[in-house]
């Protein structure tokens, strides 16, 4: 029988005592010295919630380790390095859109001057960036507006709010009255935008309204003109 | 509750940093992958996509949040959950004897991480663990048939459990 005293030997117990493999006078014995051992309840109490887990896992499964394959990761640059090049055509498209039509315009001996706002795209269409100000901190909501026959398409991307927070989202026009766009869940650790639409044109919209069921947040969206605003001047 | 991931890095906009990320936790993204799909396919595709989308929103990764372990685990689980319900559709395969997990999925992502640490256990901890804990048999018998004292058993029984602590906390988890 083990003595009061020796400590290291009643630990070596707490294994099989916590998975409640210990019966008779061992385990007697070793609930006398937790009332007496505040290091030992302490070992107990740290091992308690790993004896928990156990039931969780299936033995079978320990010795199925699976590896990715190796070209895997090859793969994935590889998608990365095709999406990364798309992106940069698109991009030089636009800005070959704009050289394009510049060249036109001088051709008439006119004198072209282009403010352009947001990223527009060569139909002239005009996509626009809504920035959402004076957020709570840890908050980040923005949006992208595109244009399209049957309304708007709105891209909007929250990020701060608790997971599973439905969103409802809208878009006001001049007179007030809110056109709804639909709703969609934030859930954290999903950064993709989610794709919403509306019936109002992007003309009227004056107001993108954004509401998370605590709190309603409100953005002004800029009078767009063209993408272009082309102001001619007569030459002399 | 259950923390994945301890360290923290920077965003993922770059490729090179992706592909830290891949070296880094690709085999327990991917292990995660088979254990919830149960289709080492279906399992490929589901990392693949996690890396793609974790590229595409790098620059929202913030550290202060949670570990780019933990991140990346968050987006897995919505993807696992988007090929779940896509495969809802058509019969699910096995391959390899890997069956699919019919767990909820963060059930399966508590049991994978269990697993995970008993595979990273020395074989003499694993072993008392799941002679005595998961087949049930008697001290003695095991004993016996290790050639070793009962006591040792039992010694080997509590070193295991904290060394599976260990692990486990290594992994993230946060009691």
């Amino acid at each position: 029988m083990k003595t009061r005293n020796d400590c290291r030997e009643w630990r070596e117990l707490l294994g099989a005592y916590a998975l409640g493999h210990l019966e008779g006078d061992e385990r007697a014995g070793l609930e006398a010295h937790l009332e007496g051992c505040g290091a030992c309840r302490e070992e107990l109490a740290a091992l308690a919630p790993v004896a928990r887990m156990l039931p969780h896992a299936d033995p079978a499964r320990f010795e199925l380790a699976p590896e990715p394959p190796p070209e895997l990761g090859r793969r994935i640059a590889s998608t990365i390095e095709g999406e990364k090049a798309a992106a940069k055509q698109r991009r030089r498209r636009r800005t070959l859109g704009g050289f394009a039509f510049g060249g036109a315009a001088a051709a008439v001996a006119a004198v072209l001057i282009l403010f352009v706002f947001g990223g527009g795209d060569p139909a002239g269409q005009p996509e626009q960036q809504v920035k959402f100000a004076g957020l709570p901190e840890g908050i980040a909501i923005d949006a992208t507006l595109q244009p399209h026959a049957y309304g708007t398409e709105i891209h909007m991307y929250v990020h701060g709010v608790p997971s599973g927070t439905l969103c409802r989202v809208w878009l006001r026009g001049p007179n007030g009255v809110s056109y709804p766009a639909g709703t969609f869940r934030y859930r954290w650790g999903d950064d993709s935008d989610a794709v919403l639409s509306s019936a109002l044109d992007i003309s009227r919209t004056r107001q993108l309204v954004v509401d998370t069921g605590k709190r309603t947040f409100v953005a002004p969206v800029n009078p767009p003109g063209p993408t272009a605003t082309i102001r001619q001047e007569e030459s002399t | 509750m259950i923390q994945l991931g301890t360290s923290t890095r920077g965003a993922l906009s770059r490729e090179r940093d992706v592909r830290e990320a891949y070296a880094a936790h690709s085999g327990e993204l991917y292990g995660f992958a088979v254990r919830s799909l149960g289709d080492a396919g279906l399992a490929e595709e589901a990392v693949q996509e996690t890396f793609v989308r974790a590229w595409r929103a790098g620059d929202r990764f913030d550290p202060k949040i949670g570990s780019l372990r933990t991140w990346l685990f968050a987006i897995l689980r919505n993807v696992v959950i988007d090929l779940g319900r896509a495969r809802a559709v058509r019969p699910a395969v096995a391959e390899g004897g890997i069956e699919p997990s019919v767990e909820p999925l963060d059930e399966a992502l508590l049991a994978w991480q269990v697993e995970e640490a008993m595979r990273r256990l020395g074989e003499d901890h694993r072993r008392v663990l799941v002679e005595t804990y998961y087949r049930g048999r008697p001290y003695a018998e095991v004993a016996e048939e290790l050639g070793v004292p009962e006591g040792t058993v039992k010694s080997r029984v509590y070193y295991g459990l904290r060394a599976l602590r260990v692990v486990l906390e290594e992994m993230g988890y946060e009691d």
